[in-house]
């Protein structure tokens, strides 16, 4: 496989390096165009070394409309640099770009969005909020281990192995994503009663005489019934105003600060 | 708290940088989180930025670029939080619903900056056909890094500066208010969890949701031994998934992951 290949691995490294800043030039027209022409161009530079007119067509061809999940964008560039190293037709290598974005933009946001940030920010938050400077420093090199592993070792598995590759990736999807999402709701449910804090100020007073008892209505009688339990709730209700009654989180941020206002101003909360 | 000059300059060099690393590099040192320590040790109370940052993060970990759409700007959001809960002594918690508004208007000012880099790709078009091309795309990239990092690093100094004014009337406020804040603080955590439940939450991953939520809640369990037990779970799944089909023969169709996700 490897016998007549152009590009070594530093070139594949220097490309892998670029697609980093795949979104410095993004925009509303081509969004990530520039950016992306900007990660393969060291192997155009290699593939068209000493033809100016075909490395202008290159550039042209790479400076269309281009939009993919920026954490996953190495596996397209893998396989569009194999393709024009091998003289295929433009076209199909416009077809091949346009394909995959979409798929890739799936994957990419339950890997990263749903499973590795949630997990790897929760984790340094908790150790965060003790004031331990350890908390954001776990997050970085856990989070990065991970990013750079995935956006370098694709770079290179995706050049040797193309299309193929790309094919095998297609059907494990469907099986990722679930497996994703199980992962991001039990971390979710852990961080529902982890995080979310919500308590009943209320107190009021029972019997007479010597009989007479303060009852606290969060820790007497709702942590009685389960600790958490409003956090849950609550949670769930947002859930519902932001999944079923298209409310915007923004929308729903000032609601709740007004709520919070207000009901410290009753002293309910 | 009366900022130094230097301090400001500094605040507003780190919030050029998170900008840029907000959409190229994506190290992500531009969350809350590491910016609350960075930016405490800056303005001299590292504990107050990294317990502010810490309780940042949890309110915008659903603040991602899901399917491309911008979410509320992380960045300024977490440097308006942090800046105002150190220049005012307010509980962290309660500096954050201060926050929110600036991370709202940072989110509109990004959609405008996007549409007005658009003339830049003609140049870079036109540079090609002049045989220059190679360098226009270089160029036109640092260029683009550069001017986030100038829009950003202004809108953080603007901040600062105001901040100081800013927290010194937020410590005037009644304390129903400034109480008011932190509990809604306490409670804007659920917004970003509900953010992620809405993309991965089917009826039937109801269980796992229940089974975080009782390992902490019951067991005091740590997140990272969540996490674990979550992986297990889900290759447990993957494997009976891959078992079932093969006994279904090899012609089964996989339409059954379709939700979720």
């Amino acid at each position: 496989m490897a016998s007549n290949r152009l590009l070594t691995s530093s070139d594949l490294n220097k490309m892998a390096f670029n697609s980093l800043f795949l979104q410095a030039s993004f925009n509303y027209e081509r969004m990530q165009a520039c950016g992306w022409a900007w990660s393969i161009l060291p192997g155009l530079q290699k593939v068209y070394k000493g033809n100016p007119e075909k490395m202008k067509d290159a550039l042209r061809r790479h400076m269309e409309f281009f939009n993919v999940h920026p954490f996953l964008v190495t596996p397209i560039m893998g396989i569009v640099i194999a393709m024009e190293e091998k003289n295929e037709d433009p076209e199909l290598i416009r077809a091949v770009k346009v394909a995959t974005m979409g798929p890739l933009g799936g994957i990419g946001d339950a890997i990263f969005w749903f499973t590795l940030l949630p997990i790897a920010a929760s984790l340094g938050a908790g150790f965060g909020l003790d004031g331990n400077p350890l908390g954001p420093i776990i997050f970085l090199v856990l989070f990065n281990v991970v990013h750079l592993w995935i956006r370098f070792g694709f770079m290179h598995y995706f050049y040797n192995f193309g299309l193929e590759a790309f094919e095998s990736l297609k059907s494990i999807t469907a099986h990722f994503q679930k497996a994703a999402s199980i992962i991001g709701v039990t971390v979710v449910g852990a961080l529902i009663a982890s995080f979310v804090r919500l308590s009943v100020a209320l107190k009021f007073n029972v019997g007479s005489g010597e009989n007479l008892k303060e009852v606290n209505v969060q820790t007497d009688i709702i942590d009685a019934v389960m600790p958490n339990l409003l956090p849950l709730c609550f949670t769930l209700g947002i859930y519902y105003l932001i999944a079923k009654k298209n409310w915007t989180p923004t929308r729903v941020i000032f609601g709740i600060i007004l709520f919070g206002v207000a009901m410290s101003f009753l002293g309910i909360l | 708290m009366e900022f130094s000059v230097i301090q400001v300059v500094l605040v507003m060099i780190w919030t050029g940088l998170c900008g840029i690393d907000l959409f190229d590099g994506l190290f992500h040192f531009h969350r809350p989180l590491v910016s609350g320590l960075v930016l405490g040790w800056i303005l001299g109370d590292m504990r107050t930025g990294l317990i502010t940052g810490a309780t940042l993060e949890l309110i915008l970990l659903g603040a991602v670029p899901v399917g491309g759409a911008q979410p509320p700007n992380v960045v300024i959001g977490g440097v308006a939080g942090i800046v105002l809960a150190i220049s005012s002594r307010l509980e962290p918690a309660a500096a954050i619903g201060v926050a929110i508004p600036f991370a709202v208007f940072m989110q509109a000012l990004i959609t405008l900056y996007f549409t007005a880099f658009v003339p830049v790709m003609h140049s870079v078009d036109s540079a090609i056909e002049k045989g220059k091309g190679e360098s226009a795309v270089v160029n036109a990239n640092l260029f683009g890094m550069f001017t986030l990092f100038v829009l950003y690093a202004f809108v953080a100094g603007i901040i600062t500066i105001g901040g100081t004014a800013a927290g010194n009337a937020l410590q005037q406020l009644p304390p129903f208010i400034s109480n008011g804040l932190g509990v809604a603080g306490g409670m804007l955590t659920a917004v970003g969890l509900a953010i992620l439940l809405k993309i991965m939450f089917a009826p039937r991953y109801a269980v796992y949701l229940a089974l975080g939520f009782i390992l902490v809640t019951f067991f005091q369990a740590p997140i990272l031994a969540i996490a674990g037990i979550a992986v297990i779970i889900a290759m447990i799944e993957f494997y009976l998934t891959n078992e079932i089909s093969n006994l279904a023969g090899k012609n089964s169709k996989k339409g059954e992951a379709s939700d979720g996700i």
